[in-house]
């Protein structure tokens, strides 16, 4: 296929939190407000004279004087963004929207609470929201009420940000058209030959987690008019179509690793996937901007933490559902080391879904940033040999 | 063979051998570590504490417990034979009580070793009144196991609940037994023996689970994986507390029991009131919930009830507290507080808790008014912080046998810290609300780094010069904090020592490593010497 | 008067056996006590017998079980 016309650029944005695109919308006069989980609505952020940026720690492999803060038994995501964080690599972001949805990067943004030298920021404050188990009334009743204490009263007091309804409906249309034009680059993964990577895609949809939406949606535009005549290769170099699923992964080369070993990553189901995250925010008839974003972004979650029986129990047959939409051959899950939600969900969703849905799956514990990539790579291409055994068997 | 010592016969003092014959040996000379069998645990005979205490401990301890433990299995059945036959067949079918249950004595054994006078006396009626609660959940689980012949009417009106969904939550409900899923397979039995529960954990990890999840989570929900839970429930209250690992092994118990299951998180930033609303709508769901699956309906009247008589219980802990705090006349030892006190705030109002409180507060009273030293050879008092080893509960026995390191409070202890309004519904409901996100491994691990940090204030109430810091290695929570407590107690020059451990699992930390860092402190850094020097180095690496 | 003396007899008999007996069962309790014998029958005998029950036990193979929406007749049919 003919490379996409700013595929570099967006790799480019990509290699550091502080990227030319977040230093352009500081200079713009907006503040940058950091998150790090899918539960701190990103368009709450996106507000006027605000842009979200969710937090990586691109290239970080050795992340040692945070393993001394966190121990080297943590999740490495919540010890490389701590790494990072005292490297100076956060100074830019004026406050942290955080949430305490997964044990350690809860215990990361803790620190920045508590050692207040961390971040080199005078503007710098941080500010905790209770994000509820459930998808009932009540949890969604609770998690408006925090929104609005613990975001919306925060940003409006401590940074004078508008956050009126008025406000609030520009941000969610803006939000919005972001994540129309992802899902229609999305789209073409449905293919039954693809004309975009998940390696390609992954890089697009990260983008617009971690730049002010404004600066980048004119190259999402016209990406996405690129993407209308992209042609595939005559003969398809991948030999079996995957669905990735689990926990936070923002690494594209591990994308890359898995479709250099033959499996094309067709589905992103994972903490900063696309699949959730870029869903558009419908309002309903009576509801305010405030409520629906609630709404929405509770619903939407498939995340490991939601404990309602029937949605632990619609979880596996979600996953499922998304293998049939994106004509999966197999489902790859991974948990990163030290998770605890989805190690366990990672044991579970590989026997339930192959017994029960009878999709071949492959079960990968990995680090944040891969180093180990030899071992990955003979995993993956055990992977997609034994699922290509098994459609020779059954005669596709 | 050894050559009979004609001159080590005349060396021996007779009155010395009399006096020590009567009384028992003085701490510093009992040499209690060569009472040991090698890596059994067993001793060559049980400790000699003089005449007085040795049958104090044969009669009012060691024939009262075994006998009660025949004894209460009638009282909670009403008196009814077929509960001993219930609770053989029990016996036999669950391995966490068969492998486990007549190996209480030896918990006693270890947890009370070297104790002497109303040390000994007091602790060990906190002792019998775990046995008893424990007594009735098994009791009442074995009677409705309905897989083994139990009743299944009294299985109808069963709730069964995650351990941490505190029990107040069906205080409201007459005739309803609200039982906890893992308090006695997993939590319970992991003191007494810890043999059992390493086949829980390996169940899970066979089956893909990997080793790093807290293997407290691991081994309940190992459990279930091993078809190891009786059927005495229709339905099940689960929680998110005390961590995610919790939340995890939610999915696991929900496919393995496969019944109707309500789910009662807790907000995590509960320092927020405007948390409070969505947390009492959750227990008011749990108590719908249980109304549907019971039949039974809520009764308000009898909830207040047992608050008050709950509240009554955290006044008598309080009292505890202050005694502890400002004298040298708490009689209770570090174990024998702890357990008792996350026993029966977690797991709700019982009889036996008042008749415990009742024997003790006349014997603490009396430490008090003669102002007996009850841990007269203390060095240090400790405290001890974060959540400790299952397997080894009595570490801090040893640690005051053997260096004098005496635990004054601990931090699951301080949970729960609150009374109950009972003035009116809503506040009441605000309170429960309140009190269950104050839970065990979560009042101070959760919502914020001034929770956990809470220590330095209750060093100083507690009087405490020393701390003994938990490093549970696999707790997520723990973990991720351990660099910032490293430069507090730098900056506040504090002495703390790191134990390691991994919870219920001894085969990642354990006895004898955990005596060896606690001796190497001691040693280099405190440049002191040991009580008991037999102490300091035995093999009990295949004991209970 | 004979009678008597030898049903008197015969009591303080019944009743001196009787408290010999259990002072030798008490002895014999205390001897279990001291020597520790109830926790070395436990720890050679009787755990190492229970051990080999649950090992060899039949159990529910946890895959067997399905795990799909519940059965909202369940309470119904119970």
């Amino acid at each position: 296929m003919r490379d996409l016309k700013h595929l570099i650029y967006f790799e480019d944005l990509l290699q550091e939190a502080n990227n030319d695109l977040v230093r352009k919308g500081k200079e713009d006069g907006n503040i940058a407000l950091g998150y790090t989980c899918y539960f701190m609505p990103e368009v709450l952020l996106d507000l006027p004279g605000a842009f979200a940026v969710r937090l990586r720690a691109p290239r970080c492999t050795s992340p040692d004087i945070a393993s001394y803060y966190m121990s080297g038994r943590t999740c490495h995501y919540g010890r490389s963004l701590m790494e990072r964080a005292l490297e100076g690599g956060y100074n830019f972001i004026d406050a942290q929207l955080a949430t305490e949805t997964c044990t350690v990067t809860c215990r990361f943004q803790e620190h920045l609470e508590y050692m207040d030298d961390v971040i080199n920021n005078a503007k710098f404050d941080i500010e905790f929201t209770d994000v509820p188990f459930k998808k009932t009334k009540n949890g969604i009743d609770h998690y408006e009420k925090q929104l609005s204490i613990h975001v919306l009263d925060f940003l409006k007091n401590k940074y004078d940000i508008d956050t009126s309804d008025a406000a609030l409906m520009k941000a969610i249309e803006e939000h919005n058209e972001v994540c129309r034009l992802i899902q229609e680059i999305g789209e073409y993964r449905k293919l039954d030959n693809p004309t975009i990577t998940g390696y390609e895609f992954q890089i697009i949809n990260l983008v617009t987690m971690v730049c002010p939406k404004y600066l980048i949606i004119d190259k999402l535009r016209e990406t996405a008019e690129e993407m209308k005549t992209r042609k595939p290769d005559d003969k398809p170099n991948y030999r079996i179509k995957v669905e990735l699923v689990g926990a936070e992964n923002d690494d594209p080369d591990f994308t890359k690793l898995i479709e250099s070993c033959g499996a094309l990553v067709v589905a992103d189901r994972h903490c900063y996937g696309s699949l959730e995250s870029r869903q558009p925010i419908e309002i309903k008839e009576g509801e305010t901007p405030l409520r629906a974003i609630a709404r929405h972004y509770l619903l939407t979650s498939q995340c490991a933490r939601f404990m309602e029986q029937q949605e632990m129990r619609a979880r596996k047959k979600r996953v499922a559902d998304i293998a049939d939409e994106y004509k999966a051959d197999g489902i790859i899950v991974i948990s990163n080391k030290f998770c605890e939600y989805w190690s366990y969900e990672r044991m579970i969703d590989t026997l339930v879904l192959p017994r029960d849905y009878g999709y071949p799956v492959c079960s990968i514990e990995k680090e944040y940033i891969n180093s180990a990539s030899g071992q990955l790579r003979t995993r993956f291409q055990a992977f997609v040999e034994s699922v290509e055994l098994k459609k020779i068997q059954e005669g596709k | 063979m050894k050559r009979f010592d004609l001159k080590k016969l005349k060396d021996l003092d007779a009155k010395k051998l009399a006096k020590d014959f009567w009384y028992g040996k003085p701490h510093g000379e009992r040499r209690l570590g060569d009472l040991y069998i090698p890596k059994t645990g067993l001793y060559k005979h049980r400790e000699w504490r003089g005449v007085k205490d040795t049958m104090y401990y044969f009669n009012n301890i060691w024939l009262y417990n075994y006998g009660h433990m025949v004894t209460d299995i009638l009282k909670y059945s009403g008196g009814n034979p077929k509960g001993l036959v219930q609770f053989v067949k029990g016996t036999m079918r669950y391995r966490w009580m068969g492998q486990t249950y007549l190996t209480v004595m030896h918990w006693f054994d270890r947890c009370l070793e070297g104790m002497r006078d109303e040390t000994l006396r007091a602790t060990a009626w906190h002792f019998r009144g775990i046995v008893s609660a424990c007594l009735y959940q098994i009791v009442e689980m074995f009677n409705r196991d309905i897989t083994l012949g139990g009743d299944p009417e009294k299985w109808r009106k069963t709730i069964a609940h995650d351990e941490t969904v505190w029990g107040g939550v069906f205080y409201g409900f007459p005739d309803v037994a609200h039982i906890p899923l893992q308090m006695i397979p997993y939590f319970v039995t992991c003191h007494c023996n810890n043999h059992t529960v390493l086949n829980y954990i390996d169940a899970a990890q066979a089956l893909g689970l990997p080793g790093d999840p807290c293997p407290m989570c691991q081994a309940e929900a190992g459990i279930f994986l091993q078809d190891d839970v009786p059927d005495f429930f229709p339905a099940l209250v689960t929680t998110n507390e005390a961590c995610d690992g919790s939340v995890a092994t939610s999915v696991i118990q929900d496919w393995m029991i496969n019944k109707p299951l309500f789910a009662m998180p807790q907000p995590m930033q509960f320092d927020d009131d405007s948390v409070l609303e969505n947390c009492a709508k959750e227990i008011e769901g749990a108590i719908k919930f249980t109304e549907e699956m019971t039949g039974v309906k809520f009764d308000w009247e009898l909830l207040k009830k047992k608050l008050q008589d709950q509240n009554e219980l955290q006044r008598n802990e309080w009292e505890k507290w202050d005694v502890a705090a400002n004298t040298n006349s708490y009689p209770i030892n570090g174990v024998g507080q702890a357990l008792y006190r996350i026993f029966y705030s977690q797991y709700g109002d019982m009889d036996c808790w008042h008749e415990t409180d009742a024997k003790v507060k006349k014997i603490m009273d009396k430490c008090v008014e003669q102002k007996i030293n009850t841990f007269p050879m203390t060095r240090h008092r400790v405290i001890a912080w974060s959540c400790a080893p299952l397997y080894y509960s009595a570490w801090c026995t040893w640690a005051y046998n053997c260096w004098g390191l005496n635990t004054i409070i601990n931090m699951d202890s301080l949970m729960f810290d609150m009374e109950i309004r009972t003035d009116s519904y809503e506040n009441c409901l605000l309170d429960m609300a309140k009190y269950h996100e104050w839970a065990p491994m979560r009042r101070m691990a959760v919502g914020g780094l001034q929770h956990i940090f809470e220590l330095w204030e209750n060093m100083e109430k507690f009087n405490c010069d020393m701390v003994m810091m938990y490093d549970q290695i696999k707790c997520k929570g723990m973990q991720g904090v351990v660099g910032l407590f490293e430069d507090e107690f730098r900056a506040r020059n504090i002495h703390a020592i790191w134990m390691p451990h991994a919870l219920p699992d001894k085969r990642d930390v354990s006895r004898a490593e955990i005596r060896k860092i606690i001796n190497d402190y001691m040693f280099t850094v405190m440049g002191e010497e040991p009580l008991d020097p037999s102490l300091l180095e035995f093999d009990d690496s295949n004991s209970w | 008067m004979k009678k008597k003396e030898k049903k008197q007899n015969k009591a303080l008999k019944v009743l001196g056996k009787t408290v010999g007996a259990l002072a030798v069962a008490y002895a014999g309790l205390f001897t279990v006590f001291y020597l520790d014998l109830d926790g070395k029958l436990l720890y050679y005998v009787v755990e190492p017998f229970m051990q080999k029950r649950f090992d060899n036990m039949e159990r529910r193979d946890p895959m067997s079980m399905p795990y799909d929406q519940i059965d909202s007749e369940y309470m119904k049919r119970k």
